[in-house]
């Protein structure tokens, strides 16, 4: 048993603004295989009308203030984000609370978020990126938890009625939760805030058998996915499911996002844009998750180029099984990594949810102070072992026209003879 | 943890894509991506190495009136940052093996660009309603365009373009002793003062007007209006815009959301935004719905707008617009690269002030000068209409 609501508070200096981040424990990984999209229609039910505020009176209070309120449905957990003017804080925390323990999940508001949730599936269809995401997502993690997108699968969504968001919504609280302030912040908040209106009712202890243990999924028999259409481009999605963040290995796969993916020095951005100019968009997508995160190269180029596309994309990843970093790659790298990190420091929305998501996590408060000394003692032997370790199976993602589809999967099964 | 603060340096210069002669369509981009091809004593890549190993990023982006290149350093290597950033910008290489291979870049730029119908519906309206003015061109070009330039054109454009009086550099977050002399002794001390040549606008003719397109691959339909504005120059109507596009279409309970999105549940999502422009801001709403309700979905933006025009909004209504403009505003002050950003195009454009000074315009607009002055120009009538359908391109 453990306390169930987790509060953490860091004044900032802030042009007079703060963030608040409430993460709750559910997300959708949690979804029944038969009910994907369920997680991510409870988060947007939950600023539809709480507690004493009926869905115009909360949209009222928040726009009133010139505030944000939303709650957003990630793998892990649902993410509840607040910001505003100090001053209006103490009004508006309380909806946090509220939002969690007496979402109202009126029939009406249920219908009008399933439709629109509807449309907009329907609608992400039209970007090929996201095509290509979603299977990818299905090669390496099928129907499990991680295989499909937050907002979930049209055919699934259709079937889903407020009487199965109910129970997901009374699970809410009894979870670890936990309650993350940053910025210009009222006087001693951290002591009053579980007595606010909103809070007050919230569990002292976790239930225990509530908890979602969510099964990420196992690869696909297959190793590739063709999405036909007919763009100009095809994109391509190259990679494999690793480890959870935090775990041993994770900070030596950082290292090689940064070596790979982050900044013009890539090696991506290097060979792909510079030396052969075949794509505008080079990425390395490498999400902090709880679970097997994927490791995946991106590139989108023209059909003319997408097959030098490809081996480029083959080579880059090959050689990190065959061949060690330089020492000035890996140099760079750290400092690329330490640079990232600031970066990501420079809101209090974003020093809030990075605390959030540390506590989440089950790591230390001090983790990033920790990796930026850690990084120091990652040597490449280090970094071609993990390699060898996590990147001997990867998967390929295709969407574009179908007859360049074709010549690249010819390329792909050339590969494995 | 280090509590990470960051410097950023960020460079302005009026060389948008409005300051392109026929035959230039798509150079001032290009010329952003030849930037960081390298320079006289930088070979390509040396700066983007030579940042990044000091555990910083650069980017930069293209707009209709400026371009801007900015870094985000540690402070105490900002010096050393500024140097190789002013050595970029202003004496780009422009190489032609590197030209070559870049111009391959933004044409895939472009392909993804068309890629994705969204794009294409906004660039269709802006061509609609700005008709051959710069407004109304992709910023990134076409591939015709690009296939015809050399680096001697591009050449010939930075020099016209890239002098003191059109450039600006801001500076935002901790600033180091040693930083106030290294500006002084940069580069831009040396930049050549006013030149004679400086591009003459042909002024932006507006057409309003109604229009249908098919567009391939769309999911949703979409309705589009697009209005003609004060320019940036004109702050205190620019701020009046901004208050009334967001009284019409920022949260659950503007106008245009609560009719259509809440109660009428007729559209997945409707927005409008402006975009300050120094020959004439633009507005936009955009609206994504479904095909078969697009009839229904016209006539109640209509009668929302009409209404908004026939009587003045509630004082309830317009504290929420001012809190929502205000506090939009502050939330961008926390991020040093929103800040200097602010700055240099306050400067670049002669509106030295400083930076939460354009709120100071929102008391000027009551209810009733928004009704008389500002609503009855954000009619359907006056707008430049776009609906377009899902459908094999016409």
């Amino acid at each position: 048993m453990s306390a169930a609501l987790d509060v953490l508070v860091e004044p900032l200096a802030s042009p007079g603004v703060m963030a608040a981040k409430l993460w709750l424990p559910f997300g959708s990984a949690c979804d029944a295989t038969d009910q994907r999209g369920a997680h991510d229609l409870l988060a947007s039910l939950l600023s539809r009308g709480c507690g004493p505020y009926n869905p115009k009176e909360l949209a009222d209070v928040v726009e009133g203030c010139g505030a944000g309120l939303r709650c957003d449905a990630q793998e892990d957990g649902l993410l509840l984000s607040l910001r505003s003017t100090m001053d209006d804080a103490e009004q508006l925390l309380p909806l946090l609370g509220w939002m969690v323990l007496e979402p109202h999940l009126a029939p009406d508001q249920v219908a009008l978020e399933k439709s629109l949730t509807l449309q907009m599936l329907q609608r992400q269809r039209e970007d090929p990126f996201h095509i290509a995401a979603v299977a990818w997502r299905q090669l390496a993690f099928s129907d499990g938890g991680y295989g499909h997108d937050p907002m979930g699968v049209e055919s699934d969504l259709q079937t889903i009625e407020r009487q199965q968001i109910l129970p997901l919504a009374q699970r809410l609280p009894t979870g670890r939760s936990v309650l993350s302030l940053a910025g210009c912040l009222p006087e001693h908040i951290e002591n009053r805030i579980l007595a606010m209106d909103g809070f007050r009712a919230w569990p002292e202890t976790t239930g225990g058998s509530s908890a979602c243990r969510p099964k990420y999924g196992t690869s696909a028999a297959e190793t590739i996915r063709l999405e036909p259409i007919d763009t100009e481009q095809v994109v391509l999605m190259l990679g494999q499911a690793t480890v959870p963040h935090g775990h041993p290995d994770d900070l030596v796969l950082r290292l090689l996002q940064c070596h790979l993916g982050v900044g013009m020095s890539s090696l991506l951005f290097r060979r792909l844009r510079e030396e052969h100019g075949v794509a505008y968009e080079v990425a390395v997508h490498y999400p902090q998750l709880m679970g097997p995160a994927p490791f995946v190269l991106l590139a989108s180029t023209g059909i003319e180029r997408a097959e030098l596309s490809l081996r480029l994309l083959l080579q880059s990843w090959e050689e990190l099984c065959q061949t060690t970093l330089s020492q000035a790659d890996l140099t760079l790298a750290r400092a690329k990594f330490i640079g990232q990190m600031a970066q990501a420091r420079q809101t209090c929305s974003q020093r809030a949810e990075r605390r959030a998501q540390l506590r989440a996590m089950g790591l230390r408060d001090d983790y990033d102070q920790s990796c930026m000394d850690a990084i120091k003692a990652i040597t490449v032997e280090h970094i071609q072992e993990t390699c060898q370790r996590w990147f001997k199976q990867p998967q390929l993602s295709l969407c574009g026209p179908p007859s360049s589809l074709k010549r690249l999967e010819r390329i792909w099964a050339e590969r494995h003879q | 943890m280090p509590d990470a603060p960051l410097t950023c340096l960020d460079f302005w210069c009026q060389a948008g894509s409005s300051s392109e002669r026929p035959g230039e369509e798509g150079i001032a981009h290009f010329l952003e991506h030849m930037v960081f091809k390298g320079s006289g004593r930088l070979a390509a890549g040396a700066f983007d190495l030579a940042i990044e190993a000091l555990g910083g990023s650069s980017n930069a982006a293209t707009g209709f009136d400026d371009v801007h290149f900015h870094v985000l350093i540690p402070p105490d290597r900002a010096a050393e940052a500024l140097d190789l950033l002013l050595e970029l910008v202003l004496q780009p290489a422009l190489e032609p093996q590197g030209f070559a291979t870049e111009r391959d870049v933004v044409l895939e730029e472009i392909a993804q660009y068309a890629d994705q119908p969204t794009e294409q519906v906004l660039q269709s309206i802006l061509s609609l309603g700005c008709g051959d003015h710069a407004y109304g061109r992709p910023i990134l070009g076409t591939a015709s365009a690009l296939n015809a330039m050399d680096p001697s054109l591009m050449r010939r454009f930075h020099n016209r373009r890239y002098f003191g009086p059109n450039c600006t550099l801001a500076l935002a977050g901790p600033a180091p002793e040693t930083l106030k002399p290294a500006i002084a002794a940069s580069a831009l001390a040396d930049l050549p003062g006013d030149r004679t040549n400086s591009s003459s606008h042909h002024p932006l003719r507006f057409h309003a007007g109604r229009h249908t397109q098919q567009i391939d691959r769309l999911e949703s339909a979409r309705i589009l209006m697009l209005w003609l504005t004060a320019p940036a120059h004109n702050q205190e109507a620019v701020m009046g815009a901004d208050l009334a596009t967001t009284l019409l279409g920022e949260g659950r309970r503007s106008r245009l959301v609560e009719r259509l999105r809440e109660e009428l549940q007729l559209v997945e999502s409707i927005s409008m935004d402006l975009t300050a422009l120094e020959q004439g801001s633009l507005i936009t709403l955009e609206v994504i719905c479904p095909e078969d309700d697009l009839p229904a979905v016209e006539q109640e933006i209509s009668a929302v707008l009409h209404q908004a025009a026939n009587e003045a909004v509630s004082e309830q209504e317009l504290r929420r617009g001012c809190q929502l403009v205000s506090n939009s505003l502050r939330y961008a002050m926390e991020s040093v690269g929103h800040v200097s950003g602010l700055c240099a195009s306050h400067v670049l454009w002669h509106r030295n002030q400083d930076l939460l000074n354009p709120l100071s315009h929102l008391s000027h607009w009551s209810a009733d000068r928004l009704q008389s002055d500002l609503f009855p120009e954000l009619l359907p009538e006056k707008a430049c209409v776009l609906i377009a359908r899902p459908g094999a391109n016409q």
